[in-house]
Parts: C-alpha cells; sequence; structure tokens
C-alpha cells in the first residue's frame, strides 16, 4: 500500500486531531478524518478522479479546492450530487463517481 | 504572439477549446456575449467562475482598444448557482 | 427558508477584512452585526497562510483568525457559514441581499469579498492532479494533505513563491516553479524578463538575497534584461525553491490523472528553444495564475468600476473611507485591490470607523478614530512582508479622486 499523504505532524500547524472514520468509495471501503471534505480523505488516500466528463468522459477532479469550479461532484448516496470540496465525511458515508447532472442546472440541451 | 496553442481546453465545463473560440470569431462572434452564445464558454456548471477572465482576456488581446475605463461590469443574479445550495455540503 | 432576517450590518465575506470589521464595530456599540460566508468555516484566506517575519517569527493565518473568531463570539456577533450571496438589491432604507438560505434585509452592506484566483491554461490542465495554487494551499494547509508528492508549479509571482515555500515547510516536493507557455492566454508578461521585473517588487520579502538587492537596482538601472540573460537555464535555488525563470511548462502529461510534465528552456523574451523540450515525471501541477479582486457582488449593485492593474484587475470605485457610490454600502479588503491580509484587517477595522461616523452617533468621537484607521491602514501597507505590488498608493489614489469626481 502506498504512503498515505497525510501530513501528521506539520512543523508550524501540529496535528489534525480528528476522529478516524470508515466511508466507502465506488464500493472500496477507505478511511478518513471525521468532517474533513470528502476530496481530502480521498485525496489522502491517493484518489483523484472524482468524476468524468458528461460528453468526453475525460477524467477531473479536484481543481479550486473551494466550492467554485465544480469540478469535484461526487454522488453521495441519499444526497445525490455534493462539491467533495466542501462536503464534510461522515461516518459509513457511501460514495460514488459523479455522474451527469440534469440539463436543468447545466441548462444543456439535448440534441 | 509566440507559440499559439488554440487546441487547448478553454472552458473546463463545456469544453470548449482556443481553437473554437477563434474560429467563432471568425464567424463574427466578437463580443463577449456573442462568443459564449455561440460557443457555451462560461456557460457551464461554474457559471463562468473559473473561464469568465480567459473569455474577457483572449477578446481583448483579440481587440486591442477594447475600452477598460470606467465600465459597470456585466453580471447578473444570480451570481451563484442556486440549484446548488444543497449541494454546499451542509444538512 | 424563506423568512426574511433582519440586522444593522450585514457583512459579506468572512475573511481577514470581514471578521476585523465585526469585531471593530461591535466592541464599539449595541449594532446588530451579522457575517455571512459560504465557506463551511470563518476565515477566509487567512485559513491557508502562514509566513515568516522580518524577525523570524512566524506569523500563522489559522491562530489569527481564531482569535478573531473569539473576539466576534464575545462581542455576540452571528457568523454564518455555508451561505452563499447571490443578488442584492437597493431599498429605500437600505438592502436586500439575497442567500441562498433565504433573504436579508440591512441598513448597512459592507462587501467583503476577498480576490479570486486567475485561472491559465494549459495543455492538459483539466487531469486529475492539476489544481490551481489556491487549492494546494488548501489541501497542505488547511487541512493537512499533501496535494501529491512531487509537483510542479507553473506561473512565477508572489503568491506562488510564497506557497512553494508553504508546501516545502510541509514537506512536499517540489521540482520547479516555472513559466507558463507564452500565448494568447497568458495574463501577465510571460517572458524571464518581465517574471524577474514581477519579482523585483517583492522587495523586503523577496525569497533571497540577490532579488532584495536585484529589485532595488533593476528597477533604477532596468537590468532585468541582464538578469534574465545570465539567469542559469537549471534555475537556482532560492528560499529552498527551484526557481526556473528559463523554463516554460508546456503541456501536462497522463493517462487519467497527471503522470509528467513536459518543459521547455525559453529565450530572453520568452520564445521556446527547439529541441530543449524535456519530460519530468510529477504527481501534481500547481497552476498559479495570479488573482484579481473578487467584487461580482458590486457589480449587481451597479457600482461603477475601475480597471486597475496594479490592484489586479476592476475595482469598485470608493474613497479613502471605503465607502462606495451608492448608499450605505462599503467594501473592504481584497475587494478593493490585492494585498496581503494584515492590509485587509487594517481595512475591516477602517470600514467599521467609517460606517459608525456615517450611522452619526458620536461622530465627534468618530471622527479621530477614523483618521487613525486610515493612517493605519497605510503604516500597515508600508511595512507588509507581502507586496503585491510597488505602485498600490498611487493606484489607489486614482481610484479615490475618480470617486470624488463621481460624487
Ligand atoms: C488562493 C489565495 C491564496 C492567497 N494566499 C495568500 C498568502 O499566502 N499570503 C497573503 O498575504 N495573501 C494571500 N492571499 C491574498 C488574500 O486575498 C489576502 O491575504 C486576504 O485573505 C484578503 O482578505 P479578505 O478578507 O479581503 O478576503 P478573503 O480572505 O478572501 O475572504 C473573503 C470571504 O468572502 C467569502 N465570499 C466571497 N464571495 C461570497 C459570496 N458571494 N457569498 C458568501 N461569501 C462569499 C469567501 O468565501 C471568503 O471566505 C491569497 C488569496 C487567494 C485567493
Ligand atoms: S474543487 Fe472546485 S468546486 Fe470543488
Amino acid at each position: 500500500m502506498r504512503k498515505s499523504l497525510r501530513i501528521n505532524h506539520h512543523p508550524l500547524l501540529g496535528e489534525m486531531d480528528k476522529k478516524v472514520i470508515s466511508f466507502t468509495y465506488n464500493g472500496e471501503k477507505l478511511q478518513g478524518l471525521e468532517g474533513e471534505p470528502i476530496a481530502v480523505a480521498l485525496l489522502a488516500n491517493h484518489i483523484r478522479i472524482l468524476r468524468r466528463h458528461e460528453e468526453s468522459g475525460s477524467a477531473r477532479g479536484l481543481y479550486c479546492g473551494i466550492g467554485h469550479c465544480m469540478e469535484c461532484r461526487v454522488e453521495l448516496l441519499g444526497k445525490g450530487q455534493v462539491r467533495a470540496c466542501l462536503t464534510p465525511l461522515k461516518e459509513g458515508m457511501e460514495i460514488r463517481e459523479g455522474s451527469r447532472l440534469p440539463n436543468a442546472i447545466t441548462g444543456r440541451v439535448d440534441s | 504572439m509566440r507559440h499559439v496553442n488554440e487546441g487547448y481546453i478553454v472552458c473546463r465545463c463545456e469544453e470548449v477549446t482556443g481553437k473554437q473560440l477563434e474560429d467563432a470569431y471568425l464567424l463574427g462572434a466578437i463580443t463577449s456575449r456573442q462568443l459564449k452564445m455561440k460557443t457555451r464558454a462560461t456557460m457551464g456548471a461554474c457559471q463562468g467562475r473559473v473561464c469568465r477572465q480567459l473569455v474577457n482576456l483572449w477578446l481583448s488581446k483579440k481587440d486591442q482598444c477594447a475600452d477598460k475605463g470606467v465600465e459597470p461590469l456585466s453580471y447578473r443574479t444570480p451570481i451563484r448557482l442556486v440549484t446548488f445550495g444543497e449541494l454546499a455540503g451542509e444538512e | 427558508m424563506s423568512e426574511v432576517q433582519q440586522t444593522d450590518l450585514l457583512i459579506v465575506g468572512a475573511g481577514p477584512a470581514g471578521l476585523s470589521a465585526a469585531a471593530t464595530i461591535s466592541a464599539d456599540r449595541d449594532f446588530r452585526v451579522m457575517v455571512i460566508d459560504e465557506f463551511p468555516e470563518p476565515g477566509g484566506r487567512l485559513l491557508g497562510q502562514f509566513h515568516e517575519e522580518r524577525n523570524h517569527s512566524w506569523w500563522i493565518g489559522k491562530i489569527v483568525a481564531a482569535d478573531l473568531i473569539i473576539q466576534n463570539t464575545l462581542a455576540g456577533v452571528m457568523i454564518q457559514c455555508g451561505v452563499s450571496v447571490y443578488g442584492l438589491e437597493l431599498l429605500p432604507d437600505g438592502w436586500r441581499v439575497l442567500t441562498s438560505k433565504g433573504d436579508i434585509r440591512t441598513k448597512y452592506l459592507l462587501l467583503a469579498t476577498g480576490a479570486a484566483e486567475v485561472p491559465m491554461p494549459i495543455s492538459g490542465w483539466t487531469l486529475p492532479g492539476v489544481m490551481s495554487i489556491g487549492a494546494a494551499q488548501v489541501m497542505a494547509n488547511v487541512h493537512q494533505v499533501k496535494p501529491g508528492e512531487r509537483g510542479y508549479i507553473v506561473g512565477v509571482n508572489v503568491l506562488s513563491l510564497a506557497i512553494a515555500k508553504e508546501l516545502v515547510v510541509a514537506g512536499i516536493e517540489i521540482e520547479g516553479i516555472a513559466l507558463p507557455p507564452d500565448d494568447l492566454f497568458a495574463m501577465e508578461e510571460t517572458n524571464p524578463v518581465a517574471a524577474i521585473e514581477l519579482l523585483t517588487r517583492l522587495s523586503d520579502a523577496a525569497p533571497a538575497p540577490w532579488m532584495r538587492w536585484g529589485g532595488k537596482l533593476a528597477q533604477k538601472m532596468k537590468l532585468s534584461r541582464l538578469i534574465a540573460s545570465c539567469f542559469p537555464k537549471k534555475g537556482v535555488k532560492v528560499w529552498d525553491l527551484p526557481l526556473q525563470l528559463r523554463t516554460a511548462l508546456v503541456s501536462i502529461q497522463g493517462v487519467d490523472q497527471v503522470e509528467s510534465v513536459i518543459v521547455a528552456d525559453v529565450t530572453r523574451s520568452g520564445e521556446i528553444i527547439e529541441g530543449s523540450q524535456r519530460e519530468i515525471e510529477v504527481d501534481f501541477v500547481a497552476i498559479a495564475g495570479g488573482l484579481y479582486p473578487l467584487a461580482e457582488l458590486a457589480a449587481l449593485a451597479g457600482c461603477p468600476f475601475l480597471y486597475v492593474s496594479e490592484l489586479g484587475g476592476n475595482i469598485p470605485v470608493h474613497n479613502e473611507r471605503l465607502k462606495t457610490t451608492l448608499p450605505n454600502l462599503y467594501v473592504a479588503g481584497n475587494i478593493t485591490g490585492v494585498e496581503g491580509a494584515q492590509v485587509a484587517m487594517a481595512q475591516g477595522r477602517l470600514a467599521a470607523h467609517s460606517i459608525s461616523y456615517d450611522a452619526g452617533w458620536f461622530a465627534c468621537e468618530e471622527e479621530p478614530k477614523l483618521l487613525d484607521a486610515i493612517a493605519e491602514v497605510k503604516e500597515v501597507r508600508r511595512s507588509a512582508m507581502i507586496q503585491f505590488h510597488p505602485e498600490i498608493d498611487s493606484a489607489r489614489k486614482r481610484i479615490y479622486e475618480l470617486f470624488e469626481h463621481w460624487m
């Protein structure tokens, strides 16, 4: 297994004291810290692909990290599409790669 | 202008390339509004928050005399995708 | 969902400017103050910043933010997070503010929405693992997860150097900080000469003595051309950072995520030297296109704007007291021009005094406080460690003059 990307002992910022919890991504069982954004928990597990582009299918991941770009949309069971960079992780969350958004939101017209 | 690489994506949401902007411009879409309507650049899920600057910059480089004085900026309500309110991550 | 909330002062943005304004005004008087922010926690861009001061102590934004939040809590300010403002409307007696959690009516409105990043499209920039430099900062400093093991930074500016330094401190390997390819989408000039000119603005905060020295001299003698030609192709280590002013990042490669970048040497004026392309393995790329003031709400309100390149873009016209040309509407922090967090805090305090003054209580007491606050902003600006531009004062004067003219 690859080394986690967590910065456990930051020389200036210290430690993150948050509880370790479990969740799944595309069915795989993973661990993350309670309350951290979903995208952060995935990144710590070396997972960067959060969705695929509606038309071209190209892989997309976190880009702005602060809720502006909408690139990090994932599917959260029971909630629908959420921005992974803003949505806090909770115990037992079931998350999947983001799927296509409804046209009502994108303004896209099917042709 | 050296090394103009127009093949890559400018608007990430709608995957609009520099080449598509160029083509639209040549076909007469010469204001940012026309460019947007023609190519869908800035009209995707982020509502132009990422590429609006780029499209305007690209246009101002095309059209060097573009006015940069006092101007009302063309923003319309809503400036945030409200339908995404529920997606913001809170309960 | 749709009940209308009422307040005396609504502050949009819980960054250093907004939080300082709220703490200052409520410490002073009995006045309902509400702060809203769309991010899940308050602090704005403070949360991800830290830098070394002249006396070698570290200034840590998270701690400064925590302190401001405590001051606000003690003063009874309501801070609401996870609320986006998407519109506003002028009323006869104040403003109606449209938010994702319903409308808010307020007498006074302070916009402290900060700055946003200028994107920079590069071939391959949609691959997972490519992120804005601000995202890399948030990952490493706010959430304490590395954006990757080894990365490249594209874009040479004050922010990219400051954040590169932070990433190195966090134990992340930075393979290089290179120029973007020179093309139609480049915001700033992207050749080595321009990059050096830009770096000379760092003045005292410059990460290496040669830059501090070079900065002063280059400004006088146009030395930058010379530095650009002498700048070693391999780059130099400044502040432990591999600064590569003769290298451009041409494209980002990978199937489903970043695997490598292609870089090439460039001439002094930014042209790619054919045959110098090479591939370097990295697992992330951070794009640093610079910052611009996030003034969309001022635009919606109907403020006139002036394009001021020294301040990062279109600025809503305002006066030295941070009043806009519209009734009861104020601005503070990076929405008035891109500067460091300490300046934003001083501006927040100034806006608070300006609003109390205009509200008309104890005007004779407020006047000296207001003048002090104006002087303080100037002083903080003068001594700031991170200076985004040397001509800020004269650029700001142009806006103030326009305000007088407009009114
Ligand atoms: C990515 C990035 C990195 C930076 N790093 C540094 C650095 O290392 N050192 C440095 O000196 N300066 C840095 N800066 C500059 C920074 O802008 C200032 O240091 C300072 O934080 C500005 O303070 P502010 O209060 O004006 O805005 P901010 O700190 O940006 O706070 C503004 C707040 O307003 C909120 N907001 C914006 N629009 C809305 C809306 N419509 N509805 C609700 N809320 C909204 C935002 O969520 C944000 O929290 C950085 C800026 C950015 C964008
Ligand atoms: S990464 Fe941009 S919205 Fe989440």
